[in-house]
């Protein structure tokens, strides 16, 4: 689906990373991986068009990203390193806003079940705004499966997460994969996954 | 059909953001007041002086105040993020920022709009004029709120001079100054001047959501 072709950015001289090649097909995780500061958020950035790489082309099905760019949008999740939940607004507003952005037609059983899982199904009423960190990324991760897309994409999806939730993202990621999904992210920590097609930033 | 839901579902979420936070409205018109208040007691019991500088107290103030709520226009989407969420939707910079000025225009001036009757009572306005304030108002903060678009998306990387961002806003608004205070003390005939300052409004509503969406880009692929 996304397709990366030696891609290369540079910044006031700088090389950031050089000649990457990402091939998201169905079925598969890519997970990129590097030590703070060696790239992967202006990767992921570069992958969605928040940047332009200075070297290389990158496709959406077969069409080049920049002419294909909603239809990509249309199909993709992104999970940035920070919350977008909006702080004013308590877990359900955010929720009920999300589906609706994303034209999604998840139903309110799956995302009440969603939230028992997740265990923040009690706070559905209180703005984000007192939740603590964890809880804030784990609404964050809700967008996974509240917008029904192929590919995710995401930035640091196990940061302040304990080691239960971290399980479950694993499993939610399994699948994904299995239900011909593509997955593209990016840790500084080893996941406990198979298959992982690791690219290595340094 | 989808795109048109999806506006008003932003749209709603802008609602919903800025009627929690509606106290902050209310403090931008407490300063409002309060600021007239200091200035019809500077000038003095003189009631001569206060019928010619009323009207040009009353807006220089609403300008000022107007500019208080700068801070918050685009700051908080963009650093979490949500604006990129927006995009991905399906919206285009160019969209959002025109919904952004929108619910300003609805939010944060529609208020100011109500409370002005109260305002003219205290600059002893005359009651045949205060209908030409409310109008010369309701067009005039309309090019507030596109110049707040404007100069907080120049400022999106800006986080620690944020006087920056009012001060574009004041340069550009001397025009709207001109021709607004003009309007309500015109003597007879005060079309020619609202045809202008409608004529400054649309240029401003052109050209708006294509700047703000320039700056946001450059602010996002420099963040």
């Amino acid at each position: 689906m996304l397709l990366a072709n030696k891609i290369t950015y540079k910044r006031l001289n700088k090389t950031i990373f050089e000649n990457i090649d990402i091939a998201a097909t169905p079925g598969k995780i890519i997970f990129i991986k590097g030590n703070n500061g060696s790239g992967k958020t202006t990767l992921i950035k570069n992958l969605v068009n928040i940047l332009e790489p200075s070297g290389g082309d990158i496709y959406w099905l077969g069409k080049k990203l920049k002419n294909n760019l909603f239809n990509f949008y249309k199909s993709t999740t992104l999970i940035l390193d920070k919350p977008t939940s909006s702080m004013d607004m308590t877990i359900i507003e955010n929720i009920i806003f999300w589906k609706r952005i994303s034209s999604s037609k998840i139903n309110e059983e799956s995302i009440n079940r969603l939230l028992d899982v997740l265990k923040i199904d009690k706070y559905i009423n209180t703005k984000t705004m007192y939740l603590s960190q964890g809880e804030i990324k784990k609404l964050e991760l809700t967008r996974l499966i509240l917008e029904q897309k192929k590919l995710w994409i995401l930035d640091e999806p196990y940061n302040s997460l304990d080691s239960n939730s971290i399980e479950l993202i694993n499993d939610t990621f399994i699948d994904h994969v299995s239900n011909e999904g593509a997955i593209i992210f990016s840790s500084h920590y080893e996941p406990n996954l198979k298959n992982l097609e690791i690219l290595s930033l340094f | 059909m989808n795109t048109i839901q999806i506006i008003f579902s932003v749209f709603l979420k802008e609602y919903k953001i800025n009627l929690r936070n509606f106290n902050n409205v209310l403090t931008f018109l407490f300063f409002f007041f309060i600021s007239i208040f200091v200035f019809v007691f500077a000038i003095g019991p003189n009631k001569e002086i206060l019928n010619h500088t009323g009207v040009g107290i009353l807006w220089a103030l609403l300008i000022l105040s107007s500019t208080l709520s700068l801070k918050k226009y685009y700051q908080d989407d963009f650093e979490n993020g949500s604006i990129i969420i927006t995009h991905m939707s399906g919206l285009s910079y160019e969209l959002i920022s025109l919904i952004k000025v929108f619910s300003h225009f609805f939010f944060i001036q529609l208020p100011f709009l109500i409370s002005l009757p109260i305002a003219s009572i205290l600059i002893n306005l005359e009651i045949e004029k205060i209908s030409l304030l409310l109008l010369s108002f309701f067009i005039g903060s309309f090019i507030l709120s596109c110049l707040g678009s404007i100069s907080s998306s120049m400022n999106l990387l800006n986080k620690n001079n944020f006087s920056l961002g009012s001060i574009i806003v004041m340069i550009f608004s001397i025009p709207v100054i001109i021709f607004s205070v003009g309007i309500v003390n015109s003597e007879e005939n005060f079309l020619p001047l609202l045809k202008i300052l409608t004529g400054i409004a649309f240029i401003f509503f052109a050209i708006t959501p294509w700047v703000s969406a320039f700056c946001i880009k450059l602010a996002l692929a420099n963040k």
